[in-house]
């Protein structure tokens, strides 16, 4: 099936949500496309419309009816198919965006939410192919919860020919310093450092990792096997530097938000001692890809409230480290901010037709999630997975994180 | 809450190491920054030390180490000597030993007693026997109290009464190599300006008249602000220049983050800027005017000085940008960089282009436009617009560059950690003995301001600045925080 090229007028979006409320994803992402957003400079208004909603789960604190009345060419629709088809009966839409994020969903037996990004894409995909026709597909965040379904829409964006993207924003937002891995570089071992819990924040701390990484020398290869390590097991792994404690050092010395370990303090380096009594829940999940990088990703809750990475590139005698900066609307800001580099992503992608980084690394780090929750669920067992050793792909070489 | 003795208490097991700096390095895993020098010993002066205080959070960099090019850098600086100036005026203030006995009263604990690693053994002993005297429970260590006692024992520096005998460490000579001072809101009067008279050029004074006596000056930083008063402000620098010291001032904001990572392009010919933020009269204001000023200098022919100022408020802040006087363009461009919109974007998450008409003069009920003309015809303007935004943002039009605009980051608090970016300037200029960027920056932002104040209080009137035609060539390395 060809994709539509629709370069010469405003392409038109569906928005297809879980819950429309304050500060949830729906919301950082539809209100970017629908009122713009400070971006290069200036207040930048997309050169598309959002032209139909669909939202999963209304309720107390809706705004999608405050939104759609401010902005009367988008209209709100009880299903997805409709809001693809503007009621014509076929893909009446140039790009369908889709926040899978939020909202309130059964758990699985091990703790993740099934969130509905595959049903979503479920719908989406029926009527693509109904018409015969695909346009580009933006996903917020992970793939599914379930990796067959996450490697079935990667499958299906391919055999149908759209683009499909998506992932973190902690892959395209600031960072402090503003420095890119090297393209081609050789890298022995790499950490992420960041807090939230399993099955939430964990794909951001694997994004971090995956979007550097995949820049090394070879390309993506995939991952072998992965171990995740919590409460003593994780401190005894820690000083038998199952993970490089000089890694960790360097990625919390570019944190902004490092927890006193000394009462009076405001900022000063924990000892070993402070941060186990800082960190009641540490979570590490440890893995190692087929070309032997191993790599590390850590949620330190208690400790940090920012996202760090710190590697080790042959030839550099000091780690190569950075923070992914979440400007989070908890205090520090009021807006999201980091919801712009990834709307501004989506955009290109609406405007070219082609996705500005691979699919696969979300895929991959969907997969390591999985994985992470897997081993967990595995009484912290190492667990092979042959699955995420077959996700081999080249990045993009051009940087596609916040810089202007 | 935590009592000051339970406090030392627990941290006797890290305080031996924190006191012995090569442990320290050793512990942290790292190694010092020249191993083959012996560390400077560093004089602190500063007006309070209790947590959140400039003074706790810059000194204790130098104390604890600070984040800085991706390592947690432990400085190679020894403090000496601690001056805080409240406290030490408080118990200059309380009634002596004498006088309480002879009213019958008891003893009371506390102020600068005199003690440390550096202190003379008798006045040890005499601080110890008042110590033992004491009945009162111990002191609670609250969010506002003094933590320069419990800082002394933990780390053996000297706690002192005067600013002589922080430089000299009680010995009748110099017995320092670099000097820090931070002072800050205490309990100073202010003058009719509206300036909290703090006592910048005190300090200084007191230090260059121990360097003139002794023939031995040393290194010298001054946070924020080099006075109140531009007239005391020049008389520092000239004072500096005539002992040869260098002298480093100012704030971090030209230092830290920016987001994006941009400056003016070095001789690059500027129009106009208009940068925006927040706070009061003679607060966050010299910050600001100070971010200004770091990217204007780079800008063709360097810094020339400036003719006159403007300060004006209310509805004479739109209305000036009405007539042309600030650029909306730049406003809006400026603007786009907040990440702190404050109105809709709080009540319900939404986005906004706060420079649509009308929504900021809805927000900001108490604007302030700093209007600055320099000799050399470029224009600048700071907008405070508190109710609006909670962030520093700057746009400048540059020719053959467009609109150069970034924020200028401070991450949260407690860690503030563009302080680490002053920090690791500030060491520089001590190892060194050279300051990385002029002091004439903060001369003219000193002065730059108190010729605003100077406006308000006449009535907003635009008032003629001959006396800020400061020159200066800014450094050709953009000195802000970027690896």
């Amino acid at each position: 099936m060809a994709q539509d090229q629709t370069s010469t007028k405003r392409p038109r979006l569906a928005a297809v949500v879980t819950a429309y409320k304050k500060l949830l994803h729906p919301q950082h992402v539809v209100d970017r496309l629908l009122d713009g957003y400070g971006w290069n400079g200036t207040f930048h208004h997309p050169a598309m419309d959002v032209v139909s909603l669909y939202v999963d789960q209304r309720g107390e604190g809706d705004l999608s009816q405050e939104r759609a009345d401010r902005h009367p060419t988008m209209k709100i629709y009880p299903t997805i198919a409709e809001a693809l088809t503007l009621g014509t009966g076929k893909l009446a839409v140039d790009g369908v965006v889709v926040v899978g994020e939020h909202g309130n969903y059964p758990l699985t037996e091990k703790g993740i939410m099934k969130h509905p990004h595959f049903e979503f894409f479920e719908e989406v995909t029926k009527v693509f192919r109904a018409g015969g026709r695909s346009v580009p597909y933006f996903n917020d965040k992970e793939l599914s919860w379930n990796w067959d379904w996450s490697k079935q829409m990667v499958d299906t964006s391919h055999q149908l020919g759209f683009p499909l993207q998506g992932g973190s924003s902690l892959a395209v937002t600031w960072r402090v310093p503003s420095v890119e891995f090297p393209l081609g570089a050789t890298v022995h071992e790499a950490v992420s450092v960041g807090y939230g819990g399993m099955a939430s924040y964990d794909f951001h701390g694997l994004e971090t990792i995956q979007c550097m990484v995949e820049r090394r020398k070879g390309g993506e290869t995939g991952v072998e096997w992965l171990q995740t390590y919590r409460g003593d097991g994780f401190w005894t792994a820690y000083q038998d530097g199952v993970w490089s404690p000089a890694l960790v050092k360097a990625a919390l010395s570019r944190s902004s938000t490092l927890t006193p370990g000394s009462s009076t303090f405001t900022d000063i380096f924990p000892t070993t001692e402070q941060m186990r009594a800082l960190v009641r829940d540490p979570i590490a999940y440890n893995y190692q890809y087929r070309d032997g990088l191993r790599c590390t990703m850590l949620l330190m809750n208690g400790l940090v409230r920012d996202f760090t990475f710190a590697a080790t590139i042959e030839g550099r005698p000091k780690p190569f480290s950075t923070q992914m900066y979440l400007p989070m609307p908890d205090g520090r800001t009021t807006l999201a901010s980091f919801f712009s580099p990834l709307v501004y992503n989506a955009e290109q992608m609406f405007l070219t037709g082609k996705a500005q980084y691979p699919i696969e690394r979300t895929l991959l780090t969907s997969g390591l999630l999985i994985a992470g929750v897997d081993s967990a669920f595995q009484g912290l067992q190492r667990v092979q997975t042959p699955n995420l050793a077959a996700v081999n792909y080249q990045p993009n070489p051009e940087s596609t994180f916040w810089r202007s | 809450m935590l009592t000051r003795r339970r406090f030392v208490g627990y941290s006797a097991l890290s305080s031996a190491m924190l006191a012995y700096r090569p442990l320290l390095r050793f512990g942290l895993g790292q190694t010092p920054a020249e191993p083959a020098q012996r560390p400077l010993r560093l004089a602190i002066l500063g007006s309070v030390y209790h947590q959140g205080s400039d003074m706790q959070t810059m000194a204790d960099r130098f104390l604890v180490g600070y984040p800085y090019e991706g390592e947690w850098r432990i400085p190679n600086v020894q403090v000496v000597s601690v001056y805080v100036d409240q406290q030490a005026r408080r118990a200059e203030a309380a009634p002596s030993a004498y006088q309480l006995a002879m009213t019958g009263a008891r003893v009371a604990q506390g102020g600068p007693s005199g003690r440390g690693a550096a202190g003379a053994q008798g006045s040890e002993r005499a601080a110890g026997a008042r110590r033992s005297e004491a009945v009162q429970p111990p002191e609670e260590l609250g969010p506002m109290s003094d933590l320069s006692e419990a800082r002394c024992q933990q780390f053996g520096f000297r706690l002192c009464r005067n600013i002589p005998e922080a430089l000299r460490c009680g010995g009748d000579r110099i017995a320092v190599d670099a000097v820090l001072t931070l002072v800050e809101q205490g309990d100073y009067p202010s003058n009719d300006k509206g300036q909290i008279l703090l006592p910048g050029y005190d300090f200084f004074q007191q230090c260059a008249q121990v360097f003139e006596e002794e023939g031995h000056a040393v290194p010298y930083f001054n946070h924020k602000q080099l006075s109140f008063s531009f007239e005391e402000a020049q008389s520092m620098v000239k004072t500096a220049n005539r002992l040869k010291f260098p002298l480093l001032a100012g704030s971090s904001l030209p230092v830290t983050w920016r987001l994006p990572d941009v400056d003016i392009p070095l001789g690059a010919e500027v129009q106009e800027a208009v940068m925006v933020g927040v706070g009061g009269f003679d607060g966050m204001d010299f910050d600001a005017l100070e971010a200004l000023q770091c990217m204007l200098e780079r800008r063709k022919g360097g810094e020339t000085g400036v003719k006159a100022v403007q300060l004006l408020e209310g509805d004479d802040v739109w209305a000036a940008g009405n007539a042309g006087r600030w650029s909306k363009d730049l406003l809006s461009s400026a603007l786009s960089r907040s990440d702190t919109p404050l109105g809709l974007t709080v009540l319900d998450g939404r986005t906004q282009d706060l420079a649509a008409s009308g929504v900021l003069p809805q927000l900001v009920k108490d604007p302030a436009a700093y209007c600055i003309e320099y000799t050399d015809r470029t224009r600048a303007t700071l907008l405070m617009l508190n109710g609006a935004i909670m962030d520093f943002n700057i746009s400048a039009r540059v020719a053959g560059h467009g609109l150069v605009s970034t924020q200028f980051f401070l991450p949260p608090a407690p860690n503030q950690t563009y302080s680490a970016c002053l920090a690791g300037k500030i060491e520089q200029m001590y190892q060194t003995r050279s300051a990385p960027y002029p002091v004439q920056r903060t001369l003219l932002v000193t002065g730059l301001l108190e010729a605003c104040l100077n406006s308000r209080r006449r009535l907003n009137q635009r008032l003629e600045t001959p006396q800020l035609a400061v020159s200066y060539r800014p450094p050709a390395e953009s000195q802000y925080a970027r690896t």
